[in-house]
């Protein structure tokens, strides 16, 4: 029924926009609607209203007008809402953003515990198939500053994984790292999108895009400029800006 | 090396010192002191009134203590919380107590609020005390707070954790590690202002001395004493946090 609703869109995202205190407009009337298990990867150059994009999908950005429903829920001014969706929403950072006082274990088992009220037992057994997933639970135990840059950016993913989300968001998650890292990374975000997770990816890492995205949106000045399937992009991207922009990071 | 500076700054010293008090025709008389920390008769011991005015100051140190951490840590939440309301509170407190002298904040609840509220001699010094460290504590834990990074917030948020929770769980614990160095601080203030309790007439470690002086005249003898337990509360303190700070391994 609700998917009927929704004509099997997950994320519909309507014209919104996004003004920041400093006069800078980082989304203009932008619109776009994400099927289930659909892999979009955002690019565009900075600035261009990417990042804003994805924190606006999770309620980290206020939108100044439009509208965003996420699996049927719209994320409006209702708390109850807005804690609804971001349970639903994984998010990953560019910075990982992992908290440097716990453990890996304890990174990863929090939300469980807290958000979910899962018992101490069924976390524990999560964060362990979790970490295992994403090659890293010999590390359980480590502080986040005893791992490289890439184990890092892998155990956020298994945290935002813990929830157990509908749809992932990564804002750049692979910028930070350095290049020999960034296949490890990458290549957990391909198992995921293989088994169906619907994923949004701020990325310029274009071979992650041939091999998995099932659609390319480039952006500038908060719109959209161009999209189409991978292929296009390859092949014959429409417009001048694309063009010049695609030029830059092959 | 080092040895050697450190005797010698401690002779010239000491030398200064003797030099001052010939000058002052003082009559030092430090073997009457011990009398008024511990006496023995019979064979058994009983604390001097210094000993029973540490016993006064410690407590009203440690209730203060504690109580100054939590309204510090309220004033603070408070601060940076989105209710306006709070907000004014906080600011209002804060902006009072930092801006007016202990001595007469004591005064004011001594005299006009404990009437009121029925409070005793020693709730009064406990309350005008942190009140008075708390609103200092309050900027530390402020500080603190905002200085950790926003994507830890972020993280936590879409993690889906309640404001509580991500209080609670990921912002204090960090914070609390970093302002643990100035709070330290803070709280040794706290061990020095409690002398002022004195003045309503509760009997701490100061008040002791005072009335020992009266009674005897051994002017420098007490004080010296005096300050040097003062120095053994603040330096214990100092080794307790220094301690604390190595096993949870203040990082960050």
């Amino acid at each position: 029924m609700q998917e009927e609703v929704l004509g099997g869109h997950i994320i519909i995202v309507n014209k919104i926009t996004k003004t920041f205190p400093n006069g800078v407009r980082a989304l203009h009337d932008f619109s776009t609607k994400i099927r289930r298990s659909e892999v979009v990867v955002v690019i565009g150059p900075s600035g261009s209203g990417k990042s804003t994009l994805l924190r606006c999908l999770n309620g980290l950005e206020e939108i100044d007008s439009g509208s965003i429903v996420i699996d049927g829920i719209p994320l409006d001014d209702n708390k109850n809402n807005r804690s609804a969706i971001r349970k639903e929403v994984g998010m990953v950072f560019q910075s990982f953003n992992l908290f440097p006082h716990m453990t890996v274990f304890e990174n990863v088992t929090l939300a469980q515990r807290l958000v979910r009220k899962k018992s101490k037992q069924e976390s524990m057994d999560t964060t362990m198939d979790l970490l295992r997933k994403v090659g890293i639970s010999e590390k359980a135990d480590s502080y986040p500053s005893q791992l490289s840059g890439g184990q890092q950016q892998r155990v956020a993913i298994a945290r935002a994984l813990a929830l157990m989300p509908k749809v992932m968001l990564f804002d750049e998650v692979t910028s930070a790292l350095d290049p020999e890292m960034i296949n490890e990374v990458l290549e957990v975000m391909k198992t995921l999108a293989r088994e169906g997770m619907t994923m949004v990816v701020v990325t310029h890492e274009m071979g992650f895009a041939r091999e998995v995205s099932d659609r390319v949106i480039f952006m500038e000045q908060g719109r959209i400029v161009e999209e189409g399937t991978v292929q296009h992009f390859f092949t014959d991207p429409k417009e001048a800006r694309t063009k010049r922009f695609l030029s830059q990071i092959l | 090396m080092d040895v050697t500076k450190f005797v010698l700054v401690i002779a010239a010293l000491s030398w200064l010192m003797a030099r001052g008090t010939e000058r002052l025709g003082y009559n030092w008389q430090w073997y009457r002191i011990t009398q008024y920390i511990l006496s023995s008769a019979n064979g058994d011991f009983f604390a001097g009134p210094l000993l029973h005015g540490l016993i006064v100051t410690l407590r009203i140190t440690a209730m203060s203590l504690l109580l100054a951490f939590i309204f510090g840590l309220v004033t603070a939440l408070f601060r940076l919380s989105n209710s306006f309301l709070a907000r004014v509170l906080a600011r209002g407190y804060l902006e009072c107590i930092r801006n007016t002298p202990l001595l007469v904040q004591l005064f004011f609840i001594y005299f006009v609020l404990s009437p009121v509220f029925d409070m005793s001699r020693f709730a009064s010094a406990v309350l005008a005390l942190s009140l008075f460290e708390g609103a200092y504590a309050s900027e530390i834990f402020r500080s603190g707070i905002v200085s950790l990074q926003r994507g830890q917030w972020e993280a936590a948020y879409s993690l889906g954790l309640s404001t509580f929770h991500n209080y609670r769980y990921i912002i204090l614990p960090q914070a609390i590690r970093r302002v643990l160095p100035p709070l330290t601080n803070q709280a040794i203030s706290l061990v020095k202002d409690s002398a002022l309790v004195s003045t309503i007439a509760i009997y701490d470690l100061t008040m002791q001395g005072r009335a020992i002086i009266a009674e005897t005249y051994l002017t420098f003898e007490i004080w010296f004493t005096i300050a040097a337990i003062y120095l053994l509360i603040t330096v214990s303190l100092s080794v307790v946090v220094n301690t604390m700070e190595k096993r949870i391994g203040v990082t960050t």
